[in-house]
């Protein structure tokens, strides 16, 4: 899930996995900000104080992080990963604490490791990955998401939030064999999805409304399939999960 | 006097930059913007439209296709690469990211080195930071004079707007921004998770967000909506703060 800031990225990344796991995969949440986001939104409560992947990590002679012996992606997950609702699993690189970022610096570097290993290992094949990105296209360009098969642009019917995707939507296409797809978010009728889709130059493969009760669910930190399982937004994410699933 | 903005994604950054510079320039300040955000969007909310916007070079991106002589200095650069906005405000986008593998951020210009070693002179520097708690957690006393903490009344903007005030209080100067408040509940959430400490109010404005949509600057809109009202007089306050020394 990539997008602007604020577009919308873990609400719907939150809600998607959800809406897998209840349609019966195995399901792994992937979060790679260092802001708090998808665990809200996935209903597993606040953040860890200190993110559980840091355990995988350890420095070797020169300095460097590495994952300890013996841990390879399957482990990682097994022992680092959290419990989400409907039997998810939740892998996160760790939240900036107050004093810097030094105390989550094996946790990140854990997390890059591992997800760049993830594709190698067969448990993952027909398990569901859904990633969470911070805003902007700095993640995609880097490689933080390399299992991704698809990006999920999200976008509002902003101008700003349109510059955004259209620019991640382009890095993201440079990398071999991925495919990117704008969602729209936060739409208050069909005139906001042309606007989208004008502003972006192409079409979208779902739009999610503005949703009253996806707005009180973040304002109270709870899971908008939790606090709104009936609302529109989550029926849109539902048909969203089905069309790319589709293919 | 220079100001760093900082917030969650989406909190409100680039409308409080883009509107606060526009407004001190309104007063007769000379200004300049910086865009530190590697998906930059600060024209956009300056007025200089989204086409405009995505033409503008990076510092960055300049300084590595050799458009300046060895060893510029950053008013160099920023005289070389900056870009004129509505008032007389002078913007400049520090880095953009934009193909795969863009090479190694620690190496080369970078945003927070361009906040670092611009000197006010006189001027009033406002910049815009990208989402999240980085630039504020490597920025150095001095780097700023301010920091503009925007907050939202949702759990994350309040987690992600608590950490940077903690933050940047050991530091400098810090301003607390209670954006897109609709009513009292909104304020209180926000005051309680951010106790203590002064909230200037921006409310919910249709203004702001028509704005957005259409790509325009919400001061070149409605310069009296209250959204943008509770910015000028922000600015106001601003330019009139003594600089702590
Ligand atoms: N469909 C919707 N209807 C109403 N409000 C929404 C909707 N989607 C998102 N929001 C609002 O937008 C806010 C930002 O959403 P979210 O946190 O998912 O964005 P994000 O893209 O993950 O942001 P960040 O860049 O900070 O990670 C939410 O807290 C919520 O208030
Ligand atoms: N007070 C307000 N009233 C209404 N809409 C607002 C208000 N403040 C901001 N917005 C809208 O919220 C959206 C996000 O604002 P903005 O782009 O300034 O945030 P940002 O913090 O710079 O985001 P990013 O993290 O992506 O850089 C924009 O569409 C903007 O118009
Ligand atoms: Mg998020
Ligand atoms: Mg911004």
């Amino acid at each position: 899930m990539v997008g602007k800031g604020g577009a919308g990225k873990s609400v719907i990344s939150g809600t998607m996995a959800r809406v897998l796991a209840r349609d019966g995969s195995r399901v792994l949440a992937l979060d790679s900000d260092l802001l708090p986001g998808l665990s809200l939104s996935l209903g597993a409560g606040p953040d860890p104080p200190e993110p559980p992947l840091r355990e995988a990590a350890e420095k070797d002679e020169d300095g460097r992080w590495r994952l300890k012996k013996g841990i390879g992606p399957v482990r990682a997950v097994r022992r680092y990963a959290t419990d989400a609702p409907d039997g998810i699993r939740l892998l996160q690189c760790g939240k900036t604490p107050r004093e810097g970022l030094e105390p989550i610096m094996g946790a990140v570097n854990a997390f890059y490791r591992v997800v760049h290993r993830l594709e190698r290992a067969r448990t993952f094949d027909d398990w569901a990955l859904v990633g969470d990105l911070p805003a902007g296209p700095r993640q995609v360009a880097f490689g933080w998401a390399p299992y991704a098969q698809t990006f999920v642009a999200v976008v509002q019917p902003t101008a700003q939030s349109a510059l955004a995707a259209r620019r991640v939507v382009r890095v993201a296409r440079m990398r071999e064999g991925a495919r990117a797809v704008l969602v729209a978010n936060r739409v208050t009728g069909p005139a906001d999805v042309r606007h989208v889709e004008k502003l972006v130059g192409e079409s979208v493969l779902a739009a999610v409304p503005a949703d009253e009760g996806v707005a009180r669910a973040e304002r109270l930190g709870i899971a908008p399939i939790d606090h709104a399982p009936a609302s529109p937004a989550v029926a849109e994410i539902e048909r969203l999960v089905a069309a790319l699933a589709g293919g | 006097m220079k100001i760093a903005v900082a917030g969650k994604g989406g909190a409100g950054k680039t409308t409080v930059s883009g509107t606060v510079a526009r407004a001190l320039a309104r007063a007769g300040h000379s200004v300049l913007a910086l865009d530190a955000d590697a998906n930059p969007m600060l024209g956009v909310s300056l007025g200089v439209g989204p086409e405009q916007t995505e033409l503008l070079l990076g510092v960055r991106q300049g300084v590595e296709a050799g458009e300046v002589e060895h060893e510029p200095t950053v008013e160099g650069m920023v005289e070389r690469f900056g870009a004129d906005a509505p008032d007389g405000v002078r913007l400049v986008v520090a880095n953009r990211i934009e193909t795969e593998n863009p090479g190694c951020q620690c190496c080369g210009v970078s945003p927070d080195q361009l906040l670092r070693e611009l000197e006010d002179g006189g001027r009033t520097v406002i910049c815009d930071l990208e989402a999240g708690l980085g630039t504020v957690l490597r920025l150095a006393p001095g780097n700023a004079d301010v920091v503009l903490v925007v907050a939202n009344p949702t759990a994350k903007a309040l987690e992600v707007a608590r950490r940077a005030v903690a933050i940047a209080a050991d530091k400098t100067e810090v301003i607390v921004l209670a954006n897109r408040v609709r009513d009292d509940a909104d304020l209180e959430a926000i005051a309680a998770a951010i106790p203590d400490r002064e909230l200037i109010v921006i409310p919910e404005d249709a203004t702001i967000a028509r704005a957005d949509r259409d790509g325009l600057a919400p001061i070149d809109l409605d310069p009296y909506s209250p959204g943008v009202q509770a910015l000028v007089a922000l600015a106001d306050r601003l330019a009139g703060a003594p600089v702590p020394a």
